[in-house]
């Protein structure tokens, strides 16, 4: 039984993170923990756009937040977001890693070392290599690795680097993600 | 990415070690940032790994000095959350340089002076940089000298104007420097920070300084874990005048905390709190 679902994307991962979402019922049995890169100084307004067809709470967690089976949480502009020992997230403004804060590398890393093989991993459509040292991550310490397929990627480099990075599970389209999580822990 | 992945046992003994030879307790802060903090650490000092060290920081108390610099994260950005440096020139500044002779403004966290130069520089805008006592709190003296050389990394300055440019200040950004804005560090007016007091805090401020007016302790309790963020806050709560206001990061809070019911919330979004008269 998996314990969590980290999902990372960039450019041109927006909407498919909405299919997600409004695809899930308000009972999807694990915490979905969204690193996606987004404009430092936009505070507001992302977690109103990706809750308009979400059954699942969206939550910009404060430092420390328990973690909840059946919510998102979505790393805050400007900070890193790390999953911390006890199952709470961790935020950091260390230096941006990948050009990035917040970091998918930083956030699939620590969430692998809590989660190890419960974990399940998702890279979605971006423009730069974050992501791809996190997902091996994941992969190495037993966790469920899943890349979008590039083919099917607004843009590739993301899914690219993690896919030359790591021997992934599964390279699906944006259907074949939904179909999966729909059936995960079932 | 890092080589050296440092584990929770060893990460245990470098605080022991750190405990025992210099009386630093970094037992509670939270352990995640605090690992990556140590394998950078490691990384960057060409050091093996936890027990290289260990035996570094033993008896040499100038490493250690330069391992407190590196072991908090740099703030790395002015005015970061412009709508906050807003509220602090347009309302919580005049309002405590109107109710008091020379107002206390204690800087608790440890940064590299992004939050220090902010700060003065908005005083000066509103001509108040003289009429306020500023503290700025410090772990290492390494850290100090870097601030008063007002040197800004010029790869910064992109997000540093943003910021600023959405505060509405008065002038430009590149005004503040002495020496422009070309390639290479770049010097911000070491005028701004003349009057600025340093004081020397422990790893869990153990000490902070008294009858202070406005504390601005921005996203420094996420280091630590909530026995450590609960201790910190207290003693802020403590040292803060009836009236007095404490500022946290957005995504930091007083709820949850024993320091809560000492406080109103005075802007929520900007997380900045006003301590209860008596």
């Amino acid at each position: 039984m998996y314990k969590a679902v980290i999902i990372g994307g960039s450019a041109g991962s927006f909407q498919i993170i909405i299919r997600i979402l409004s695809s899930l019922p308000a009972n999807f049995p694990l915490p979905l923990l969204l690193c996606l890169h987004r404009l430092k100084h936009v505070r507001s307004g992302f977690v109103e756009a990706l809750s308009i067809k979400s059954s699942i709470p969206i939550i910009e967690p404060d430092d420390k937040e328990q973690i909840k089976p059946g919510r998102a949480y979505l790393a805050p502009a400007n900070y890193h977001m790390f999953i911390e020992l006890g199952n709470r997230i961790a935020l950091s403004t260390e230096e941006s890693v990948n050009h990035s804060r917040p970091s998918i590398d930083l956030s699939f890393i620590t969430a692998a070392q809590v989660y190890r093989e419960k974990l399940v991993g998702v890279i979605l459509s971006g423009a730069n290599k974050d992501g791809a040292y996190g997902l091996k991550k994941v992969s190495d310490l037993g966790g469920v690795t899943i890349v979008q397929d590039p083919n099917e990627c607004q843009v590739k480099t993301m899914t690219e680097s993690a896919l030359k990075m790591t021997k992934v599970h599964h390279v699906f389209s944006p259907t074949e993600i939904v179909r999966f999580l729909q059936k995960i822990n079932k | 990415m890092l080589p050296y992945e440092i584990g929770i046992v060893e990460t245990r003994n470098v605080i022991k070690t750190i405990l025992d030879t210099y009386g630093y307790d970094f037992g509670d802060y939270a352990l995640t940032s605090f690992k990556r903090r140590l394998e950078n650490i490691i990384l960057t000092n060409g050091l093996k790994d936890a027990e290289g060290l260990i035996a570094r920081l033993e008896n040499n108390k100038v490493f250690f000095d330069s391992f407190l610099k590196d072991v908090n994260p740099e703030t790395t950005e002015m005015f970061r959350d412009p709508p906050l440096w807003r509220d602090l020139r347009d309302d919580i500044l005049p309002e405590i340089v109107r109710s008091s002779v020379k107002p206390k403004i204690w800087i608790g966290a440890i940064d590299s002076g992004e939050e220090l130069y902010s700060l003065c520089i908005t005083l000066q805008e509103i001509d108040m940089l003289d009429k306020v006592n500023i503290l700025s709190s410090y772990l290492s003296e390494e850290t100090v000298k870097k601030i008063k050389n007002c040197k800004i990394d010029p790869r910064q300055h992109e997000a540093n104007d943003a910021n600023y440019q959405r505060c509405n200040g008065i002038k430009r950004y590149a005004d503040y420097f002495a020496n422009g804005m070309g390639n290479g560090a770049s010097t911000i007016n070491a005028g701004l920070i003349e009057n600025v007091t340093f004081v020397k805090q422990d790893a869990v401020f153990s000490n902070p300084p008294g009858s202070i007016r406005l504390a601005l302790f921005r996203n420094q309790t996420i280091y630590f874990n909530q026995i450590l963020q609960d201790q910190v806050l207290n003693r802020m709560q403590e040292v803060i005048l009836p009236g007095g206001y404490l500022v946290l990061g957005i995504k930091e809070s007083l709820e949850n905390t024993i320091a809560n019911n000492k406080f109103t919330v005075k802007n929520s979004a900007e997380k900045i709190y006003r301590k209860k008269a008596g």
